[in-house]
């Protein structure tokens, strides 16, 4: 999960009560990119715990900005 | 008192602090769920290292069937991967093709079609093109007291049952205590000082301090032998299951306990 540059990908569960938050997380980033209010989108979702809407608040998904570098080395090896 | 699909309150009357703290770490410790335990890798072509989405499949909730499966150390196979009655083989094989791919927990699929997880939208990891995931994981019982990853609830707390009494002859409705209240517990409604969520009262008293009049016209306090339980569960286990597991646990140990009294004499 933390890989040396930070959380690569959405962490399964909450760090501190234990709750699934993987699951809600693209539906998260789809709804707030689309303009609606972080805070209200974390409560349609049920995420009531502040612990829990940190996680998904706070969270930057490096996997997409690294693996960019991947796709230019596939296609340099075609 | 409330309830929906993965969380439920409730209020325990006529039992003492000792006991419900005992339910409560029955609930987190003692009652077995199913996780992923074992991987084996053969093909991992991705950006993250086996042992990162090892952990990441065994943070996934399963679907656990308690009847039909044993704890491996209550199970006689004595095999290190375990047998049809201990465990569960989950088999996940992607491979991208020209396109980006995210593995979800979805894509795993078990032998057992009642141990499946309990989210088909993790995301477990991204693919770049030509990149492939192999994988076979061995799911079996645990317990929250090994590893988080067996515990069938993510909170399970208790806290006193409060009672709030207003002496409205000493009241005059200055409204410092609903404003202080950290619950939103008290309201002013017509000439009266209203109690209108007494469940959410943390017991802080913030109201008392609050009060300007000396004695205070405010009174909070816990009733005695009455507990107000919170349980949140993963998913992996009916909240009502969990509850009633803990239950049959407790009652097990303490047999255990006091047939070894017995013994000693």
């Amino acid at each position: 999960m933390v890989d040396g540059v930070g959380n690569m990908m959405i962490p399964v569960r909450c760090f501190t009560c234990g709750a699934v938050i993987g699951d809600k997380w693209e539906e998260f980033l789809r709804r707030v990119r689309a303009g609606e209010h972080p805070g209200k989108v974390l409560d349609d979702l049920g995420v009531k715990r502040y612990c829990c809407r940190r996680m998904l608040l706070s969270h930057a998904d490096v996997i997409e900005d690294v693996i960019k570098f991947h796709e230019l080395f596939e296609k340099r090896a075609r | 008192m409330e309830r929906d699909k993965l969380r439920v309150r409730f209020v325990v009357k006529g039992v003492n602090t000792e006991f419900v703290n005992a339910l409560r770490r029955a609930m987190l410790a003692e009652v077995p769920t199913m996780a992923i335990e074992d991987v084996v890798f053969f093909e991992n072509s991705s950006i993250l290292h086996d042992e990162i989405i090892a952990h990441r499949l065994a943070l996934i909730p399963l679907k656990t069937d308690l009847d039909s499966y044993l704890l491996p150390e209550e199970c006689g196979c004595g095999s290190e991967l375990g047998c049809n009655r201990c465990r569960v083989i989950l088999t996940l094989s992607v491979e991208a093709g020209d396109e980006r791919r995210t593995v979800y927990s979805g894509d795993l699929s078990p032998d057992d079609p009642e141990v499946k997880p309990v989210y088909d939208n993790i995301p477990i990891v991204v693919l770049a093109p030509g990149q492939s995931l192999k994988l076979e994981a061995y799911a079996r019982l645990g317990k929250g007291k090994d590893h988080a990853k067996w515990q069938p609830v993510s909170v399970c707390t208790h806290k006193y049952y409060p009672s709030v009494e207003v002496y409205s002859e000493r009241c005059d409705l200055c409204g410092k205590c609903v404003e202080i209240c950290p619950k939103r517990v008290l309201a002013v409604e017509e000439d009266s000082l209203k109690i209108v969520n007494l469940l959410n009262c943390t017991l802080c008293e913030d109201c008392v301090r609050a009060c300007p009049k000396n004695p205070p016209a405010i009174r909070v306090s816990p009733v005695p032998e009455a507990f107000i339980f919170n349980i949140e569960s993963t998913g992996s286990l009916p909240v009502d299951r969990i509850v009633e597991e803990a239950a049959k646990i407790l009652e097990k140990k303490l047999s255990e306990f006091s047939q070894k009294l017995e013994e000693l004499g």
